[in-house]
C-alpha cells in the first residue's frame, strides 16, 4: 500500500499525466495569447475555440512516417528524444506543489534546487547530441549554436536562482517558498533577478529572440532537422513540459511558491504558471531573433552584471534585515 | 574547416526554388555561386505564338507581385511599335495603379524582411495594413492581384467619384501606419542589430555590377527611371529620388519606406488632377516590322522588355530583363564574409522575385565558340547518359565529422 | 532615433482589446465590389458570330457553335478550367454579349463539372 502513494505521484500529480495535460493547456495558452498580440485568432476549430489544437499536432505527428538518415547513429537518434522527455518530466516532481509542511514532502530534500537547475541543463546537451547525430550540416551548426547560447545564458539563470536561496537561508525549493509566503516583502528584493531569470528562460526554452539554434528562415530546423515522426513529436512535448517546470521553477523561487492544501495549491500553480507564460508570449511577441554573437555579447555585457548586482543587493538586505 | 552547402532549392527562406551553393567555414561564408533554372516556364516562347492581346495577360502572370510592371512595360513598348498616342486620362489611372502596386510590394517587403529577421509581429501588423491597399486595387480593377488595367491605348476601367474618395480617405490611415512602422523599425533593438551593417555593397561595387532598384539607391547612387527616362505621366508628377547612404540592408529598408511616402503623395496629387475625357484609344491588330526598347522602374528596379515584331498579329521575340537578375551578382558579392545568420536578410533584401528573373539566356560552347538548339528528347538523352556515367555508392559517402 | 526596450508592446497590448483582424470565411464573408470579375455570362440572342472573342481569349476558354444552318444563331462553351477571368472577351464584343457576375466559390472535385453550356 505504501508503494500506491509514489506510484500516484509519479504518474498522475505531478508526474506523467498532469504534465502531459497542463503543458498541452499552456501550449494553446501562449499560442492563444501570442495570436490575440498580433491582432489575430490562433487556433479556433479544433475544439471548443482551439483547446485540442496542441493535441491534435502531437496526434498527427504520431501518424508520420519516421525517417532515420542513412549515416546516422540510429540507437542514439531513438534515444535522445526519450531521455530528454524522461529528465525533464523528474525535474517536475521537485516542484513544491502541495507539501507546505515538513511532513510528508514527496522528495524534497535540501539542495533540490542544484538538482533542478541540472535536470533543466541536460536536454540542452541532449539537442546539441540530436544536433550532432543527425549527419546533416545544419542540425551541426544548430547543435553548436545550442552549446553556444548555453555559454551565454547559464551562468546568469544560476546567480539570479541564486540570489533569492540566499535571502532564505535555504537551497531546498520547500523552504524558499515557504520563507516568501511568511515574507511577502522581501520578493520585491528580487525584481532584477526575476527579470533575469525570465529572460535567461526564455533563451533555454530557445524561443525568440533567442530560437538561434533552430531558426527556421537560417538552418531550417537546427538540431531537429532530421527528426521526424514520433521523434519530432517527443520533442515538441519536451519544449512544452520545460516551459511548465521552467514557469514553476520561477514562481516557486521568485513568486512566492503553492501554498495550501491539495486544491489551493493546484490552483495556485495554475495562477502563476500561466502569469509567468503570460510574461515569457509577451517577450516572444514584442522582438525579433539576434544573431548567436550579439547574443553572447548581450548576456556578458548585460545580464551576468545584473546578476551579480541582484546578488550584492540581497546579501545587503540580509545583513540589514537580520 | 571548410565545408559546402547548399541553400535550396527548398528552403523556408526561400520563397521560390533557387540554388546558393555556398563554401562555410564554421559561420562565415567564403564563397557562394547561384544556380538557377528551377522556375522558367518558357513564357518568352509562348509569346512568340500569342497575338499581342494574348499577351497582355501572359506578361501580367511573369509574377505576382510585380504584375502590373511587366503589362505596363510590356504595353508601353507595343504602344511604341504602333505609334499609338494614349489617352490622357488612361495614362492617368495607369500611373496611378502603378505607384499602388509599388505600395503594396513595399508594404510586402517590410513584412517579409521582418519574417527573414524573426520579427514575426511585425509581419502580421505590416501585412494586416496591407489589406487597405488590396481592397483598394479590388475596387478599382476587380482583383487584388494580376489587376489587367492594361489595354493598348490606355486602361479598360474608370474611377469614379466614390472610389476616388474612398482610395483619398485609406492614404491618410496608411501614411499614420508607414510612420510607425518607420519609428518602430528604428527603435527597435533586436530588429536594428539585425539590419544595420550586414551585406554592405559600396558605391563603386554596386554601380560595377550593375546593381538596380533600391540595391543601387542604398548605396548613394540616384538612378531611377522614372525621374531619368520618364514614362507614362512621370514628367508631370513631383516626387524625389529616394537615397540613403548606408549601404546595408538598413539603407534599402530606409528608402524603401522613403519611396512608399513619395508614392503616397505622387497618388494624391494624380488623385486631385486626373483629367476628364476617355480611358483609351483604338488600337490596330497588326502591327508593322520594328523593334522596340521599353523601360519601367518596378519596385525592385529597373524591368526592360525588348519586342520585336513583323508585321502580323504576333510578336516576333519578347525578351524580358527582370530587375532581380541584374542585383544577383551584387548578392554574391555581398554574402562574401557574411554570416549564416545573415543570409536571409541579405537575399531579402535585394527584394527577390526569382520567378520573374527565370529567363533564356543563350550560352555559347566554352570550346569552340558556336551555339547550338537542341530538342527536349535529346536534352533527355544527355542527362541520362550523363547520370549513368557517374559511379558513386551511398556507402561510399563519408561524414566528414 | 533612440534605441528603446520592447517599444512594440504598447501597440501589442492595445491589440488584446481589439476585435482580431481575421475574417473567419467560410462562416462569415466579405461582399465582393461591384465589377468584380467572376464568371463569363453569355446571351445567345445577341451574338453575331464575329468570333472575335475565340481569337482574343488568352487560354482559348471560349468556342462559339452554330445552332441552325438557316439563321445565325449561335451557343457557346466555356471551358471554365482553363478560364482566367481576365474579362477580355466581354472588352472585345462588338455587341456586348458578355458580361461577368459575382461569383467565385468555383472550386470543384473534377475539371470537367466546369464546362458551362448557354445556349
Amino acid at each position: 500500500m505504501a508503494i500506491l502513494k509514489p506510484i500516484l505521484y509519479i504518474l498522475v500529480y505531478p508526474g506523467l499525466i498532469f504534465l502531459m495535460v497542463y503543458s498541452t493547456f499552456c501550449e494553446w495558452y501562449d499560442r492563444k495569447l501570442y495570436a490575440r498580440l498580433q491582432n489575430r485568432i490562433g487556433p479556433l476549430h479544433t475544439g471548443r475555440s482551439g483547446i485540442l489544437q496542441p493535441v491534435a499536432d502531437i496526434i498527427k505527428l504520431f501518424a508520420k512516417e519516421d525517417i532515420v538518415p542513412e549515416k546516422a547513429d540510429k540507437a542514439m537518434f531513438t534515444a535522445l528524444p526519450i531521455f530528454a522527455l524522461a529528465i525533464v518530466c523528474t525535474a517536475a516532481l521537485y516542484l513544491p506543489v502541495w507539501h507546505y509542511t515538513e511532513a510528508a514532502s514527496f522528495i524534497s530534500f535540501p539542495g533540490d534546487l542544484i538538482v533542478v537547475a541540472y535536470l533543466l541543463t541536460l536536454p540542452t546537451l541532449i539537442f546539441f547530441l540530436a544536433g550532432w547525430h543527425s549527419t546533416n550540416y545544419f542540425s551541426a551548426i544548430g547543435g553548436v549554436r545550442v552549446l553556444t547560447m548555453l555559454f551565454g545564458y547559464e551562468i546568469p539563470l544560476l546567480l539570479a536562482l541564486l540570489s533569492p536561496a540566499v535571502l532564505a537561508d535555504s537551497w531546498r525549493l520547500l523552504e524558499i517558498a515557504r520563507f516568501f509566503q511568511n515574507k511577502p516583502l522581501l520578493m520585491l528584493v528580487n525584481v532584477i533577478g526575476f527579470v533575469i531569470a525570465l529572460i535567461a528562460l526564455q533563451a533555454k526554452l530557445e524561443r525568440v529572440p533567442f530560437d538561434i539554434p533552430h531558426a527556421e528562415t537560417e538552418i531550417i530546423g537546427g538540431q531537429f532537422t532530421e527528426y521526424s515522426g514520433k521523434k519530432l513529436a517527443f520533442f515538441r512535448l519536451l519544449g512544452d513540459i520545460e516551459m511548465v517546470v521552467g514557469a514553476g521553477l520561477i514562481s516557486a523561487v521568485f513568486l512566492g511558491g503553492f501554498p495550501g492544501g491539495l486544491l489551493p495549491g493546484l490552483a495556485w500553480f495554475i495562477i502563476k504558471t500561466l502569469f509567468v507564460i503570460s510574461l515569457l508570449a509577451a517577450m516572444r511577441a514584442a522582438t525579433s531573433r539576434i544573431r548567436i554573437d550579439q547574443m553572447i555579447h548581450f548576456s556578458w555585457r548585460w545580464l551576468a552584471p545584473l546578476a551579480v548586482l541582484q546578488l550584492f543587493i540581497v546579501i545587503i538586505i540580509k545583513g540589514m534585515v537580520s | 574547416m571548410e565545408y559546402k552547402v547548399a541553400l535550396g532549392p527548398q528552403h523556408p527562406a526561400l520563397h521560390e526554388p533557387i540554388s546558393i551553393r555556398m563554401t562555410l567555414d564554421g559561420e562565415i561564408i567564403r564563397d557562394a555561386d547561384l544556380k538557377l533554372g528551377y522556375n522558367h516556364r518558357g513564357i518568352e516562347k509562348l509569346a512568340e505564338s500569342r497575338t499581342y492581346i494574348q499577351n497582355l495577360y501572359l506578361t501580367e502572370r511573369i509574377c505576382g507581385i510585380c504584375s502590373f510592371s511587366h503589362q505596363t512595360c510590356y504595353t508601353q513598348g507595343v504602344e511604341k511599335l504602333m505609334e499609338l498616342v494614349p489617352a490622357r486620362r488612361g495614362l492617368y489611372i495607369r500611373t496611378l495603379v502603378c505607384e499602388l502596386e509599388r505600395v503594396h510590394s513595399h508594404l510586402l517587403w517590410l513584412g517579409v524582411a521582418g519574417q527573414e529577421a524573426g520579427f514575426e509581429s511585425f509581419f502580421m501588423y505590416t501585412w494586416r495594413d496591407r489589406e487597405v491597399v488590396m481592397d483598394i486595387l479590388d475596387w478599382i480593377s476587380g482583383n487584388r492581384v494580376h489587376y489587367s488595367m492594361n489595354t493598348f491605348g490606355g486602361v479598360r476601367r474608370d474611377i469614379d467619384e466614390l472610389q476616388k474618395k474612398k482610395i483619398l480617405d485609406s492614404l491618410g490611415l496608411l501614411k499614420s501606419r508607414t510612420e510607425y512602422y518607420l519609428n518602430l523599425a528604428a527603435s527597435e533593438p533586436t530588429f536594428l542589430g539585425r539590419l544595420a551593417g550586414v551585406g554592405k555593397l559600396s558605391k563603386e561595387t554596386a554601380i560595377a555590377l550593375c546593381a538596380v532598384g533600391p540595391t543601387l539607391r542604398a548605396s548613394g547612387v540616384p538612378m531611377d527611371v522614372r525621374k531619368d527616362d520618364p514614362y507614362a505621366v512621370y514628367d508631370e508628377v513631383p516626387f524625389e529620388v529616394c537615397t540613403a547612404d548606408s549601404c546595408d540592408v538598413l539603407g534599402r529598408a530606409v528608402v524603401r519606406v522613403k519611396e512608399l511616402i513619395q508614392s503616397y503623395l505622387i497618388i494624391e496629387f494624380l488623385l486631385k488632377n486626373l483629367p476628364e475625357g476617355p480611358i483609351k484609344v483604338k488600337a490596330p491588330r497588326k502591327v508593322k516590322e520594328n523593334e522596340v526598347y521599353s523601360r519601367y522602374e518596378a519596385p525592385r528596379g529597373e524591368n526592360v522588355h525588348y519586342i520585336k515584331s513583323n508585321g502580323s498579329d504576333k510578336p516576333e521575340r519578347l525578351k524580358v530583363r527582370a530587375p532581380t537578375l541584374a542585383n544577383y551578382a551584387a548578392t554574391i558579392a555581398m554574402l562574401k564574409n557574411g554570416f549564416i545568420a545573415d543570409i536571409p536578410l541579405i537575399f531579402a533584401a535585394i527584394d527577390p522575385c526569382i520567378c520573374c528573373a527565370e529567363r533564356l539566356v543563350q550560352l555559347d560552347s566554352a570550346r569552340n565558340g558556336e551555339s547550338r538548339v537542341l530538342t527536349f528528347s535529346q536534352l533527355r538523352a544527355m542527362a541520362n547518359q550523363r547520370y549513368k556515367n557517374v559511379n558513386f555508392k551511398k556507402k561510399d559517402i563519408a561524414w566528414p565529422f | 532615433m533612440s534605441l528603446k526596450i520592447a517599444p512594440f508592446l504598447p501597440e501589442l497590448l492595445r491589440s488584446l482589446f481589439k476585435k482580431p483582424a481575421t475574417v473567419k470565411y467560410p462562416f462569415e464573408k466579405t461582399p465582393v465590389p461591384k465589377d468584380f470579375r467572376g464568371n463569363v455570362v453569355f446571351d445567345p440572342p445577341k451574338c453575331i458570330g464575329c468570333m472575335i472573342c475565340v481569337n482574343d481569349c488568352p487560354a482559348e476558354a471560349i468556342e462559339i457553335i452554330r445552332v441552325s444552318e438557316t439563321e445565325k444563331k449561335f451557343k457557346m462553351i466555356l471551358h471554365n478550367d482553363r478560364c482566367i477571368h481576365c474579362a477580355q472577351c466581354v472588352d472585345s464584343c462588338p455587341t456586348k454579349t458578355y458580361h461577368m457576375n459575382a461569383e467565385f466559390e468555383l472550386a470543384v472535385l473534377n475539371r470537367h463539372q466546369l464546362k458551362i453550356e448557354y445556349k
